[in-house]
């Protein structure tokens, strides 16, 4: 394993790239440590990331351990959430230590656990692994979307996809929000919904974004 | 804009020693609320700036004289909606005020969320624990003593509509306490807080508030902002709260509103419990059947049935019959007429007034004895299913269908409504939630929604139709609808709106309640459409002494003869139809009573006028509403595209050899 300087500058790259941001002053301004000009100029003599001009670009090697280290961050992220239910707020920080210290075969214990998710807590892709393609249909999901209940039941929603800030505002004034439960009442002629006495009609998309655990597990009560 | 708020501060308190204002959330009681302490007179007007309407009442105890200030619903104080925002201003602006929360027991949650916002903004403030009953019924139980100790405040249990608990309420109006309780942010929210507060000025809300509204990002706030502070410690707040935001994923809003929420999930754990519930009652069997994808139908068509008997029959016809035959054709209009000759010399100015395109004799009689009775039935029909919670489970019903013509279900409303009156209908708009929305319905309603006044014509005239006629007529205006909301939604820039719609329970309509709506609604009716139609008449008086008539006449009759192939005698009867719709249609109806139109000539003639913008009073409202530029947009679309339907349907009918 390569050193954790290297491994969260790989991170801050794969991260940078989905947005599509590849400038090598971005890049820079986005790292917080403090040599990271040095760290980028290690990477390439290892031969991780091509730095071109203006350009920082991750090469095959590079790519490659990018995307697993984000995977661990990722589904370390989903793991402390859904499981632990940590606090949105201590999650990032939490993940940020697992994505040094878990192994492969780990990882795939989790993701499988878990379900093989596709998005993080706030709505990043999670880059797949082996286990995703091979396991696909042995494991029930612990966690479903909104969607694929049945009419009539019930689920604690463990995350909203944050497709909109002003989408996740207005759900969290309406007390739609992580832990609380949720019971879908009808899909047709569309999604009607009921959090405490609040009920809801919504569009399909919203009821999409929505995750749940199914079953009631009101927390602390 | 800052402007406008500092005057609202002193409109809304004319001599009053301060005001009391309502804030909630949306369906909790509390326009009966309002009614309870303010009696029977109230103003309804529109916030200085907005077209967020305010209600206002003055009460009396203890020797002061308050204003009650009836806000829109909310779900939040960090705006996300118009109404949102002039309440956030209100509270912000409003100097000597007590708020009076209105909650909704059962929804106490939700509740909470704005009563920690209202702590926080450290005003005097009282929590009215409205629908205990509801709440009882539902095995939730509500410890409101302890709510009280908790917050600092009072708390009082109400069910507004039995008046219990209300003298409490009135009373402690009187002595109302601000709230102790604060929320405990995370330490880096709370240290920028600190530091933003410092730099902020003296102001009828806490500085914390202000600060924590600053820090979520709130950008309605600019405009205060600026009138407020300098460009330089806008930049610093602006610094701090990016400082803050780099350390969070989520966006700050988000953040921490979320610690709000805890901090609320906290305090229901100790106050809030629900015991088994007593199954399920009839009201949400109801509701469950008006939602049902199959069984919901029927009582959707039943429904309709029954608001047409009402409105289309009994407003429409009955109620109309007697205001204009009677009322106004036997006595107001004759009396005017005589009263008018009497005094008045000049011949201009008494046509002007009582001529055959009279202000009197034409506008007012249109505006008030034919149309007042359609608006007015509707409204009570309207208010009917608004109070029992059928129209959100109607959205429901229809939303995947409106989704197709790029709208959601809440566009059901004003739609609705159009069947009534195209002009009221237009102004409702103003509940959806994106200027594209409005743009959508504003030019569906003036195409192809036909109102009532002319419906009642066109159903008239196809009735002596055969079944095929009715049909190729509602067959065309539906295809239009549809196709024009479908290809203009792909064409008209901006964005749709979320569809998240609240289902209040089903409820028994209070009556009072339903006469005051009614009431406010008829009075906005008369103040701000009836000028309209008197401005329209002024038009078309105009338009007839300088002779335009005759000549629009004239150039409108090839296209009416050789596209549409109907007798030149029926330009007038189009003419007349933009200037007021049913005249249109009756104009059709003499012509084809007298065998000059043949069916097919009929249904042709009667798809264009549909289709034509409804009346002069629509267009006036469109200018309004959408402003001029938008209206002559879709004015120059909508006449020719009627005429060319008209003259394809022709031209169809003519090459099939159909004969209907
Ligand atoms: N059961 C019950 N219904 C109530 C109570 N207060 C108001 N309502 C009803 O709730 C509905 C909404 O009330 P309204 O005052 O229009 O709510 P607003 O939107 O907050 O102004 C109406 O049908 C009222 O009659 C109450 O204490 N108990
Ligand atoms: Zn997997």
């Amino acid at each position: 394993m390569g050193n954790e300087a290297t491994d969260e500058l790989l991170e801050l790259l794969w991260i940078l790239r989905e947005e599509g941001e590849d400038r090598l002053t971005e890049v820079l301004q986005a790292a917080e440590a403090a040599n990271a000009e040095e760290t980028l100029r290690n990477m390439a003599r290892e031969g991780l990331i091509n730095l071109r001009s203006d350009r920082v670009i991750l090469r095959q090697e590079g790519k490659k351990r990018a995307e697993e280290i984000v995977r661990r961050h990722r589904l370390a992220e989903r793991l402390l959430w859904e499981v632990l239910e940590l606090e949105q707020r201590y999650i990032h920080p939490e993940a940020c230590r697992f994505e040094h210290i878990l192994s492969p075969e780990v990882t795939e214990s989790i993701c499988t656990l878990l379900g093989h998710p596709h998005i993080c807590p706030h709505g990043k892709p999670i880059p797949r692994g082996e286990c995703c393609t091979k396991f696909k249909t042995e494991v029930k999901p612990l966690v479903v979307r909104l969607i694929d209940l049945e009419a009539g039941e019930e689920g604690t929603i463990t995350f909203i996809v944050p497709r909109s800030h002003s989408r996740l505002d207005r759900l969290l004034a309406l007390g739609i929000t992580p832990g609380s439960v949720v019971k879908l009442h009808q899909k047709r002629p569309s999604y009607v919904i009921q959090v405490g006495e609040t009920e809801l009609a919504v569009d399909d998309e919203i009821a999409h974004d929505i995750y749940v655990k199914r079953g009631i597990e009101r927390k602390g009560q | 804009m800052h402007g406008h708020g500092a005057r609202g501060g002193h409109r809304f308190r004319k001599g009053a020693d301060r005001a009391i204002v309502l804030v909630g959330n949306p369906n909790v009681g509390k326009s009966v609320v309002f009614g309870l302490l303010t009696g029977q007179y109230v103003t309804v007007s529109n916030y200085p700036g907005t077209t967020v309407e305010i209600a206002q009442g003055t009460t009396g105890f203890h020797g002061s004289r308050s204003v009650v200030i009836d806000m829109p619903g909310i779900n939040s104080l960090i705006p996300m909606s118009e109404d949102e925002r002039v309440t956030r201003d209100i509270l912000l602006k409003e100097r000597s005020q007590v708020v009076l929360q209105v909650a909704d027991a059962k929804n106490l949650r939700r509740a909470l969320l704005i009563t920690l916002q209202l702590a926080e903004m450290e005003l005097p403030l009282i929590l009215d624990l409205n629908m205990t009953d509801e709440a009882r019924s539902r095995g939730i139980s509500i410890d409101s003593r302890r709510l009280s100790d908790i917050l600092g405040i009072e708390a009082i249990p109400t069910v507004a509509t039995r008046r219990e608990g209300t003298d409490r309420l009135v009373k402690e109006l009187s002595n109302p306490r601000v709230s102790k309780y604060t929320v405990k942010y995370d330490r880096r929210i709370e240290e920028a807080v600190g530091k933003i507060a410092e730099l902020l000025p003296e102001q009828p809300i806490s500085r914390r508030s202000l600060a924590l509204m600053l820090l979520a990002g709130d950008t309605s706030l600019v405009p205060w902002l600026k009138a407020y502070l300098r460009e330089d410690i806008i930049t610093k707040i602006d610094q701090i709260r990016q400082a803050v935001q780099a350390h969070y994923p989520d966006r700050l809003s988000y953040v921490i509103n979320q610690q709000r929420m805890e901090a609320v999930d906290s305090i229901m754990k100790e106050v809030y419990s629900v015991t088994d519930k007593t199954g399920t009652s009839l009201a949400a069997h109801l509701s469950r059947w008006s939602m049902h994808p199959v069984g919901g139908i029927p009582i959707l068509l039943g429904v309709l049935y029954l608001v047409y008997k009402f409105v289309g029959e009994f407003g429409a016809g009955t109620a109309v019959d007697f205001l204009e035959g009677v009322i106004f054709g036997r006595y107001l209009n004759p009396w005017s007429v005589r009263l008018v000759e009497y005094l008045v010399p000049i011949s201009i100015v008494r046509d002007l007034l009582v001529g055959e395109y009279g202000l009197i004799t034409m506008g007012l009689t249109y505006a008030v004895a034919i149309v007042l009775p359609i608006v007015g039935t509707f409204f009570v029909a309207f208010g009917l299913l608004e109070d029992s919670g059928y129209l959100p489970r109607l959205a429901t019903m229809v939303n995947r269908l409106f989704k197709i013509i790029g709208l959601n279900g809440k566009a059901v409303l004003p739609m609705v409504l159009g069947l009534g009156c195209d002009t009221m209908a237009t102004l409702t708009t103003r509940i959806l939630e994106t200027a594209k929305e409005r743009i959508l319905v504003t030019l569906l309603l003036a195409l192809a929604i036909p109102c009532s006044a002319q419906l009642g014509v066109v159903l008239g005239m196809l009735g002596t139709l055969s079944l095929r006629a009715a049909l190729v007529w509602a067959g065309v205006v539906l295809g239009v609808l549809l196709a024009v909301g479908f290809l203009s939604s792909r064409f008209i820039p901006g964005r749709g709106s979320d569809f998240i719609l609240e289902l209040p329970p089903i409820r028994i309509p209070q009556f009072s309640n339903m006469l005051l709506k009614t009431a406010a609604r008829i009075e906005w009716y008369l103040k701000e459409v009836v000028p309209l139609f008197l401005l329209g008449t002024a038009v078309l008086f105009a338009f007839d002494k300088l002779q335009l008539l005759d000549i629009i006449r004239k150039a409108a009759s090839p296209v009416i003869v050789g596209l549409l192939g109907l007798p030149i005698q029926a330009t007038e009867a189009f003419l007349l139809g933009f200037l007021r719709r049913d005249y249109g249609a009756a104009g059709l109806f003499m012509l084809a009573k007298a065998g000059q139109l043949n069916p097919n000539q009929t249904v042709v003639s009667l798809v264009t006028i549909t289709l034509f913008v409804p009346c002069i009073a629509n267009f006036f409202m469109i200018i309004k509403e959408r402003g001029l530029k938008t209206a002559l947009g879709m004015v120059g679309f909508i006449f020719p595209f009627a005429f060319l339907v008209g003259g394809l349907l022709n031209i169809a009918l003519k090459y099939l050899g159909v004969s209907l």
